[in-house]
């Protein structure tokens, strides 16, 4: 016999990421879901943002790596509260994993949970997992072309913050060029250029942060 | 390379739904996935063959995986002309926009599954 399902594959994913995205919404959270390729520094901006914001908000994170805890111990040596998904292999986060660590945050006295997602531009931005916003990260290193060449990454966040911008004059990248790859596959989309090492360029994605939580704690 | 994951949670689905129905063995499976749903049939291929020498009890030891591609589609949003874009980046051949919205191509779907 044949059973016509017409099942989307990603439905079960989705009805998770909407049971976490309630309730995230009934503790008034911001969840920021940060993805980029391995190194473009999504640890080292959590931690300066971390530094800069955590008189003004209480902070937690999700850390997601293949292995071992060293992200979630960095963040935890600035006294911020983390908890670690080793994917064990796994190239993204899904909205089951995050719904199984879920119970160790009293998201009543967080404002704002960070998500950083599996080191990886392809398909971390197919999975939801009910957070309120997505950015994706781009490192100068990685080079111009990387907008283009990995749209989807692109289309599907709504901010890109290019980092380590201190090393520009080394390394041939125009932040003009990203801007414009941008608009042709996201119009919708913003760029922030910035270096976490530095702090150059940082007060604007503060800046971000700080809207986009006063958007969210209205609701 | 995330086929892996995703024919997992394939797999996962049809056994449920299966066993709701009292369905004992699965002989074929029927997958609709789109050019720019970012799952690449051969991977997927791969990862059902993977599977099935899992001897999962509810998976009939010759099922088949039958993948139905879905072509890419756009439509410009000045002309309304509709077109098979290059890639994601859905530039209309007529007006030269890139702002195309795309219609078709990124679906994937468990179409159907046969069963005794």
């Amino acid at each position: 016999m044949e059973i016509r399902l017409n099942q989307d594959v990603y439905s079960h994913n989705n009805s998770l990421a909407n049971q976490n995205r309630e309730e995230f919404q009934r503790s008034h959270t911001l969840v920021i879901n940060i993805m980029s390729s391995p190194g473009a520094g999504k640890t080292t901006l959590l931690e300066k943002t971390i530094q800069s914001l955590s008189k003004e908000y209480r902070i937690a994170v999700i850390e997601g790596d293949l292995a071992t805890q060293k992200d979630a111990d960095r963040i935890r040596s600035l006294g911020a509260y983390a908890v670690q998904i080793n994917t064990n292999g796994g190239c993204h986060l899904d909205a089951k994993m995050v719904e199984k660590v879920l119970p160790e945050f009293d998201l009543e006295k967080i404002d704002i949970l960070f998500i950083e997602n599996v080191g990886n531009l392809v398909c971390p931005s197919k999975f939801d997992l009910g957070e309120t916003h997505r950015i994706a990260v781009l490192s100068v290193p990685e080079g111009n072309d990387k907008i283009l060449k990995y749209p989807v990454m692109f289309q599907k966040t709504e901010l890109v913050v290019v980092n380590k911008t201190d090393l520009t004059p080394y390394l041939e990248f125009s932040i003009e060029q990203a801007i414009e790859d941008l608009k042709v596959i996201n119009p919708e989309s913003r760029l922030i250029p910035l270096s976490a090492k530095t702090n150059e360029g940082m007060e604007e994605w503060l800046q971000w942060v700080r809207s986009v939580y006063q958007k969210c704690s209205k609701q | 390379m995330h086929e892996m994951a995703l024919m997992g949670e394939i797999i996962r689905l049809i056994e449920s739904d299966a066993k709701e129905r009292e369905i004992k063995k699965v002989e074929k499976v029927e997958l609709v996935v789109g050019d720019l749903s970012n799952a690449l049939p051969d991977a997927l291929q791969m990862a059902f063959e993977f599977y099935k020498l899992q001897e999962l009890d509810f998976l009939d030891s010759n099922v088949t995986l039958l993948i139905i591609r879905e072509k890419a589609k756009a439509k410009c949003i000045s002309c309304d002309l509709e077109y098979e874009p290059d890639f994601r980046i859905a530039i209309c051949p007529i007006c030269d926009a890139p702002s195309g919205k795309l219609i078709a191509g990124e679906s994937f779907a468990i179409k159907s599954y046969t069963g005794i």
